[in-house]
């Protein structure tokens, strides 16, 4: 799917005048760049490369990290970010494009979708070879719009002439069911699927609609291709098409046109196809097996616009008249800020609601990665150890589309660059059996950004899991710790890692930690419990803000939340010398939060009462009423019935009893996620 | 109403405790216009009755009418405007306010009102300019900046208001405020001062004290008179003829925290510590402060602690209360606290236990 979507020309396409000069071909994929404030000093060496994918290849290059901009903007010209504003002034074919594209795009959402089933595959092959042609250099770099506007410009698949500069991406592509890496349940079930649904007997209170779901890069899309040719069926796909730009929207209104929006655009392919299926799209090949996949869906923000696209889909879903595979692709997990991960949640439910199959993929095996990528090193003729094949592995987070482009990247720094030495260290490491993926980060500049749930990131620091009984290795030079300050070395990530990649802010963080964590200490370490509680206050203090009078700066501000945040996580970890073997465990909201929002409800109660009451000829403050006023008045009001304090716990209770009710909505801890196993 | 407050003195002359510094009051704003005041001193020593007193001095019965009023003040601080809900108590001459309720937004506050009363400061009857007096409680509890704020706002305007100051400890007010002020130490007053004031409240009750059983409310009341008077009336309550033996009983709070520090003497563990997190929890809702929590907590624990164990133990409450006043959220250092109680308290009976 990214490989589609990297055309879109909001992308940063790279390539110069200079750098077309060359011949390279175009190549389609997506690198990324990934840069640690730590990894300053690998930047020369990342340089080098990116100027090498620059001279080389032309890849989309997506970076994350900091001071990225410094390294884009400080390369001699070499790159162009081309942001998703059209500059008229570039020079004519830009311009020229830009106005093309616009009526192709228009073009392409009125056109009957006669081509769909080959679009695909045309696309991405049409983009390889078009520029054999010289003439096209300066088109290949457009978005395949264009190209589909193009009518009758297609190449044949499969010239095999640049081959060896492919992106292996592309090149690797599976061809056959068993090159999918995707486990062989998963591919076995779409394929019973479609075999019930393919057969020409057909059952009619069968559903015609699967969902499959998973996160990115996985072989979803691969697996439903393969599934279809292998029971040569023709797969038709709906895509999602290219946004209207601005200017666009500027152009065409001027002509007349009314803006659709992708939306809408959706809604009429859903009508056509409950009016007409499969006719509406196939022209004369009525005979042949069809198959329906909608692959990404049209964005849609805001509730009714989701209400709107979640009822298409359901009209989808109980009308198709021929298999339908709607591709869902969970974006990060289910915090996500947006809260986008929550309605696809809600549209998959409803969908399944509504008849619809699902079959969910895991992220593909670090071990079935493994074996595609040295599959690939050995066809490539590519020097890459096992250990350098499996990191790349790892980094991926199960993501084999990243792991191939990774691999590729790797493969040309291997080639041109010399051998950099931190990367022989860090085998060395890795050899010794440290399984500190943290630190390798900086060594090995790509890979997927591991994201964790909050709960996820508690569960690591509170479970504490260490490595079993090994002995610490005596390195001859280290420093000797005192028995009692020794601990085994973790079995997790640096905890600071965990914070990151949980998005962890330090005041959550602290005080979930500080209401969960005597739960997982051993009965009898009551000495290891005042550890923790130490350091948890030293993390309160570092918190607190002063009166905003030390901390006005908002960066040292931010410096005092992680430092916080890392005493707080890392003084939990060491005060608990000996964890409780794995257990279950809930996880609790804090119940701090409660006391203060009632004990700041009773303050003002209290106030408010002794005003109230014009028995006072003065205020007093809060200290005094709630200390020495409140109690007295309890005795004289309640000195008959039962003693204060029970009545005061009773009323106590009630109000948190609706507290809890007004809670309840943003309430995440309820559902007492098990952190068994992490 | 509570004796507390009916039985409050409400002129100078009338005071049974503190006399001389009431006279001494009295000299000063009879003879002389009134220099701004700050008195200090421990609670229920009886400042505010001096106050009120005072006030009555200077403008008569006039000071008693007073009426609470619930305030939004809208400040304009700079780009933006700010709300603040906050309760006043005021009469004609005189307003009275607890200006750390508004948090951390202190220091609007104090300037906001003084001008406002600047605006509109009265004439009295002989055609001269008056002044109005400005009560302010717990200074020691303003942030460093609102402090700052009303020593400027003090010079500017000190032609037409008058600040009357209060707070417990005069360290946590700043050099510039005191030196602008007149000093007053309020001390706590004597035992027998107290079994004074709670015969006269007898007498005027109609109660029979029995001999003895004043002097002893007198030594639980910590010599606050507040709480001696407070405690006289709940025993009333509970049983009346009073018998020399009589019980006092403690405040609730107080008997919550004994209970807790029972738990922590009974066991040591986590799960222990656990279950006392939750009864801390409880005084927190009930808004008692987290000092006085630890401070009652440290004293419980210290009765029945041996004389070995005191230094340490009372090293680190020192130790978590200074932490407490740098951080945010008390429970963090209590708990540290109590944790490192049972730590000690563990190994201390292991070694001598066995």
């Amino acid at each position: 799917m990214k490989t589609r979507e990297n055309h879109h020309r909001s992308n940063l396409l790279a390539g110069s005048p200079s750098s077309h000069s060359d011949k390279s071909p175009p190549l389609v994929g997506s690198y990324t760049f990934r840069f640690y404030s730590s990894s300053y000093f690998h930047f020369d060496f990342e340089l080098k490369s990116v100027q090498l994918c620059c001279s080389r290849f032309f890849f989309p290059l997506y970076f994350s990290g900091r001071d990225v901009k410094g390294l884009v903007m400080g390369e001699r010209n070499t790159i162009v970010v081309w942001s998703s504003s059209e500059d008229d002034k570039e020079d004519s074919t830009w311009s020229s494009r830009g106005k093309r594209s616009a009526h192709s795009n228009l073009k392409s959402s009125k056109r009957s979708t006669s081509s769909k089933g080959a679009k695909k595959k045309a696309r991405v092959v049409g983009l390889k070879s078009r520029t054999d042609s010289s003439d096209f250099d300066q088109v290949t770099l457009f978005s395949e719009d264009f190209h589909e506007g193009f009518n009758g410009f297609k190449v044949p698949a499969g010239s095999a002439r640049n081959a060896h500069k492919q992106l292996w991406v592309d090149k690797y592509k599976p061809r056959s069911l068993d090159d999918l890496a995707v486990h062989k349940k998963k591919v076995e079930e779409v394929k019973m699927w479609f075999q019930e649904r393919l057969r020409p007997c057909k059952d009619v209170c069968l559903s015609q609609v699967l969902i499959v779901t998973g996160q990115t890069g996985i072989g979803k899309s691969s697996t439903i291709h393969m599934v279809a040719s292998h029971f040569g069926a023709k797969v038709c796909e709906w895509t999602t098409p290219t946004p209207t730009l601005w200017q666009e929207h500027m152009h065409m209104s001027s002509s007349g046109m009314r803006y659709t929006s992708k939306l809408d655009e959706f809604e009429n392919f859903v009508e056509r196809m409950r009016k007409y299926g499969s006719i509406s799209f196939i022209e004369g090949q009525s005979n042949s097996l069809v198959i329906l996949m909608i692959d990404d869906l049209p964005v849609a923000n805001g509730k009714p616009a989701s209400g709107r696209l979640q009822n298409s889909l359901r009209l989808l879903v109980q009308s198709a008249s021929i298999p339908t595979v709607i591709v869902l692709t969970d974006y990060g997990r289910a915090d996500s800020p947006d809260g986008c991960g929550h309605w696809l949640e809600e549209l998959q439910s409803s969908l399944e609601s509504a008849g619809a199959c699902k079959v969910s993929f895991n992220p593909v095996t670090t071990n079935s990665i493994k074996r595609v990528l040295s599959r690939i090193c050995s066809q490539e003729d590519c020097h890459a150890t096992n250990q350098q094949i499996e990191l790349i592995a790892k980094l991926s987070g199960g993501d084999i589309r990243n792991a191939i482009s990774s691999l590729q990247y790797f493969s040309l720094k291997l080639n041109s660059v010399c051998y950099p030495s931190s990367i022989s260290n860090h085998t060395s490491a890795f050899e010794k059996g440290i399984p500190d993926v943290g630190n390798n980060m900086c060594v090995m500049p790509m890979g997927r950004d591991e994201t964790l749930s909050l709960f996820h990131a508690l569960g690591k620091f509170l479970h504490n899991k260490r490595e079993a009984g090994a002995a610490l290795t005596s390195d001859q030079d280290a420093f000797v710790l005192n028995e009692k300050f020794a601990r085994l070395p973790l079995k997790m990530d640096a905890p600071e890692k965990i914070l990151w990649q949980a998005h962890g802010q330090a005041r959550p963080i602290t005080e979930f930690l500080h209401e969960n964590v005597l739960d997982f200490l051993n009965d009898e370490a009551i000495d290891d419990s005042w550890t923790v509680a130490a350091y948890l206050s030293d993390a309160d203090t570092l918190l607190a803000s002063r009166n905003g009078v030390l901390f006005r700066n908002h960066e040292a501000e931010n410096l005092g939340q992680s430092v916080a945040a890392s005493v707080a996580s890392r003084g939990v970890l060491f005060g608990n010398s000996c964890p409780v073997s794995s257990r279950w465990h809930s996880i609790r909201r804090p119940k701090l939060w409660q006391v203060e929002l009632s004990s700041s409800r009773n303050m003002y109660d209290l106030l408010k009462r002794r005003l109230d009451k014009r028995e006072a000829c003065s205020l007093s403050s809060s200290t005094v009423i709630a200390t020495e006023y409140m109690p007295a008045q309890k005795w004289l009001n309640y000195a008959e019935s039962t003693t204060p304090w029970t009545t005061m716990q009773a009323k106590e209770s009630g109000e948190d009893e609706c507290d809890a009710m007004s809670i309840d909505g943003d309430d995440r801890v309820e559902s007492e996620d098990e952190i068994e196993d992490w | 109403m509570l004796w507390v407050d009916q039985h409050r003195p409400k002129t100078l002359d009338k005071m049974i405790v503190h006399q001389d510094v009431a006279q001494n009051l009295k000299k000063l704003v009879t003879e002389q216009d009134c220099p701004h005041l700050l008195f200090y001193g421990p609670s229920g020593s009886g400042k505010k009755t001096l106050i009120m007193a005072l006030l009555r001095q200077m403008f008569g019965p006039g000071a008693d009418k007073v009426k609470a009023e619930n305030k939004t003040w809208k400040v304009d601080a700079g780009s933006r405007t700010i709300d603040i809900d906050l309760t006043t108590l005021s009469s004609t001459h005189h307003v009275e306010l607890n200006p750390s309720d508004a948090g951390f937004q202190d220091r609007y506050i104090v300037q906001e009102i003084i001008k406002e009363m600047a605006k509109n400061r009265p004439i009295d009857t002989k055609g001269k300019k008056g002044f109005k007096v400005l009560v302010l409680n717990e200074v020691d509890k303003l942030s460093r900046e609102a402090q700052h704020s009303l020593r400027r706002t003090m010079e500017k305007y000190s032609s037409s208001c008058r600040l009357i100051l209060c707070c417990n400890s005069s360290s946590k007010v700043t050099e510039a405020i005191r030196s602008r002020c007149l000093n007053v130490r309020i001390n706590s007053p004597s035992v027998e001062e107290i079994v004074k004031v709670l015969e006269t409240i007898a007498k005027k009750e109609g109660l029979q004290l029995p001999p003895g059983f004043a002097a002893r409310i007198a030594e639980k009341s910590n010599r606050s008179l507040r709480r001696a008077i407070l405690s006289l009336e709940t025993c009333r309550v509970q049983q009346y003829p009073f018998t020399p033996n009589q019980a006092i009983s403690p405040m609730d709070w107080e008997e919550y925290i004994f209970e807790i520090t029972s738990d922590i003497m009974k066991e040591q563990s986590p799960k222990r510590l656990f279950q006392v997190r939750g009864k801390i929890y409880e005084l927190l809702i009930n808004c008692i402060p987290p000092e006085i929590i630890l401070k009652r907590l440290l004293y419980e624990l210290l009765r029945k602690l041996d004389a070995e164990l005191k230094h340490e133990v009372c090293h680190w409450a020192a130790y978590y209360e200074h932490r407490m006043r740098l951080g945010q959220k008390a429970i963090f250092h209590i708990e540290a606290f109590i944790a490192k109680f049972m730590s000690i308290y563990k190994t201390f009976l292991i070694s001598t236990f066995g």
